[in-house]
């Protein structure tokens, strides 16, 4: 590979230092309102994670380089769980829709780019975290699996939506969905993922290489058999969820303190791309895709949700019995928010080191209270992350995503 | 010398019907578009208009497809894919292809595609050959032997068809803010461009005399 670089690291250290005065900068000065009606505003640290400016872009960065995550100490990027080709770990039971399989698969339409044409990610290399300069209010996709611990920038994934990877010994696919704002993990057992370059609900479908079964990323089950492989040996996997874990949307500062010894994807991707620009917008600050502007309302959503509610960041979960929504704004404004999906009691409590929640089943509708140390459900104390209950996969979305997949959805603070 | 409308009406009489010969037809028109064009770049007029067009079209296709910006922060930055060859032919949408190279000089950054160099270079050539012989044929319609009226209206649809090609680009790149419509018609708007421009091309080599001057 040649490769020869000259950057701007003094620059960057410069606007990095400076990126989190512009992180805590109000929304008022870009004309952005508060994407709720609640009265009361966050600790203005918290804004920037619900779709409010950072005004410091920090310019280029430098993610330059990189190794295989196998020649790293402490990562464990090489496979320990031994998978068959083709083989998928998925889900007992299959994940609540909204729609029935026919009207999933009768609403995809083509997102104007070819199969694979967005490509995957399938040879990361990562860097130490502590070499890195970023912005504090740079967006990442936190994982942490077994101790290994990595990040991956949203500046890189936009342009590719997958990354195939090896994470705490096991095959993961880490997916962004930049139209819904969806990051999220699947275990991929022996097969890679790719971008089938279809939409539904504006959001990824994925397929995967082995079978071309094609899998909604926000609904994570395959609702139909592409033409790219034979076509019998997909249909097993039709209404089948794929097993998941949490991706965390957060920001490098709030990821790079909790987890200083984090790996971070390298832009040594593969591709030539120019990570310094997002084709859809741009978070820090906020614009194009991403503003909450009425005039900027997205399109090809399944089900039209109220007009200038559709960007509202939701944490969304699901079960097998049907959905829930807790409004993100609300939930860490109020530290714990309880739903209810059927006759089950869910609560969410917020994870404010992160700015993100968790959500548990609490069935038997225990006393969930925020403490010092975290949470205290009954009297017993752990982090929101692990608190003595049952934890339902959660994970942000756009409202309007949200509602397209499950229109019935129970919603909490929306 | 005989009026520009007599010439028109002895070139009508020496054009062969399309119905009764096709083939003889097109062939005329080709000739004549011929002619058109080697008369057009014969000239310092032509010649300009053509290079001017061309290169501003061709950046203006990078700048629309997103290979050509300027993003970069200064200084000097050459990236080169581990298999530029095999990696230069994998589509990503419809007349758009990988990039093998990413080059920043200052501010600009320019991700090089190879493949989208070929299609950006024909559709400008196209663009900026169509115009040249437009304005040479609005500036001097005796040179190119055809009406002034002609030449001016041919520059209409080359205009038009060129500007359709990028315009789109943007949308198939981004992938949003389209109609699902919009988004399916996208895939014909290079084919729909290279027609345009071609038939604007032969019709104004149609309405030209071959005679030497």
């Amino acid at each position: 590979m040649i490769h020869s670089r000259r950057r701007f690291l003094s620059a960057l250290a410069t606007t990095g230092l400076g990126g989190l005065a512009g992180c805590l900068g109000g929304s008022s000065d870009n004309g952005t309102e508060n994407p709720s009606n609640v009265s009361e505003t966050l600790p203005e640290d918290f804004q920037i994670d619900l779709g409010v400016p950072c005004t410091e872009t920090g310019g280029s960065i430098d993610l330059s380089g990189g190794t295989r995550p196998k020649e790293i100490e402490g990562a464990r990027g090489s496979p320990e769980t031994t998978y068959e080709a083709g083989e998928i770990p998925l889900r007992e039971t299959q994940l609540y829709l909204g729609h029935d399989l026919k009207t999933l698969v009768e609403n995809h339409l083509s997102g104007g780019v070819a199969h694979d044409g967005i490509p995957s990610i399938d040879q990361p290399k990562f860097v130490a975290g502590g070499d890195v300069t970023m912005p504090p209010c740079e967006r990442v996709f936190g994982v942490a699996i077994d101790g290994d611990v990595r990040a991956y920038p949203q500046r890189i994934l936009v342009g590719h939506e997958v990354v195939n990877d090896v994470v705490g010994g096991e095959p993961v696919a880490i997916t962004y969905c930049p139209l819904t704002g969806t990051a999220q993990g699947f275990y991929r057992g022996g097969v890679t993922f790719g971008v089938s370059g279809q939409l539904v609900n504006s959001n990824l479908i994925m397929w995967d290489r082995e079978f071309d079964v094609r899998w909604p990323q926000l609904a994570a089950t395959a609702i139909e058999v592409g033409g790219e492989r034979p076509t019998s040996r997909g249909e097993r996997f039709v209404g089948r969820s794929l097993a998941e874990f949490r991706v965390i949307w957060t920001t490098w500062d709030r990821w790079s303190r909790k987890h200083p010894d984090t790996l971070v994807l390298s832009e040594d991707t593969g591709f030539a791309r120019n990570y310094n620009r997002d084709p859809y917008g741009s978070y820090t600050p906020v614009s194009g895709h991403y503003a909450l502007e009425t005039n900027r309302r997205p399109k090809l959503p399944l089900v039209t949700a109220p007009e200038g509610q559709e960007k509202r960041v939701v944490i969304g979960a699901r079960t097998s019995e049907g959905a829930i929504a807790f409004d993100k704004w609300s939930l860490l404004k109020e530290s714990v928010l309880n739903g209810s999906i059927g006759s089950t009691p869910i609560v969410a409590v917020a994870d404010k080191e992160l700015a993100t929640g968790y959500v548990y089943s609490n069935p038997t509708d225990a006393e969930v209270r925020g403490t010092d140390e975290g949470y205290a459900v009954d009297g017993v104390s752990g982090p929101p992350e692990k608190l003595p209950l049952d934890e339902i996969l959660g994970f942000e979305a756009m409202w309007f995503a949200w509602h397209g997949y499950y229109p019935d959805t129970n919603r909490v603070g929306l | 010398m005989s009026k520009p409308t007599e010439r028109r009406k002895e070139n009508r009489s020496d054009t062969p019907n399309p119905s009764e010969s096709p083939i003889r037809w097109l062939h005329d028109i080709v000739r004549r578009t011929r002619v058109a064009i080697q008369r057009a770049l014969g000239r310092r007029d032509g010649q300009f208009t053509f290079l001017a067009v061309t290169v501003g079209y061709l950046v203006t296709y990078l700048w629309a497809i997103r290979h050509l910006t300027f993003s970069g922060t200064g200084g000097f930055d050459v990236f080169v894919v581990e298999n530029p060859a095999a990696l230069a032919l994998r589509q990503r949408s419809a007349f758009l292809f990988e990039t093998v190279a990413r080059i920043e000089v200052g501010s600009v950054v320019y991700l090089l595609g190879p493949v989208n160099i070929l299609i950006g270079l024909c559709l400008a050539a196209l663009v900026g050959v169509t115009l040249a012989v437009s304005i040479v044929s609005w500036r001097a319609p005796a040179a190119c032997r055809i009406g002034a009226g002609a030449g001016a209206s041919a520059s209409i649809p080359g205009l038009i068809s060129g500007f359709a090609c990028c315009g789109p680009q943007l949308i198939v790149v981004i992938g949003l803010q389209a109609s699902a419509g919009l988004i399916a018609a996208m895939q014909w708007m290079v084919p729909l461009a290279v027609v345009l421009l071609l038939g604007t091309l032969f019709w104004v080599g149609s309405r030209v005399d071959p005679q030497p001057m």
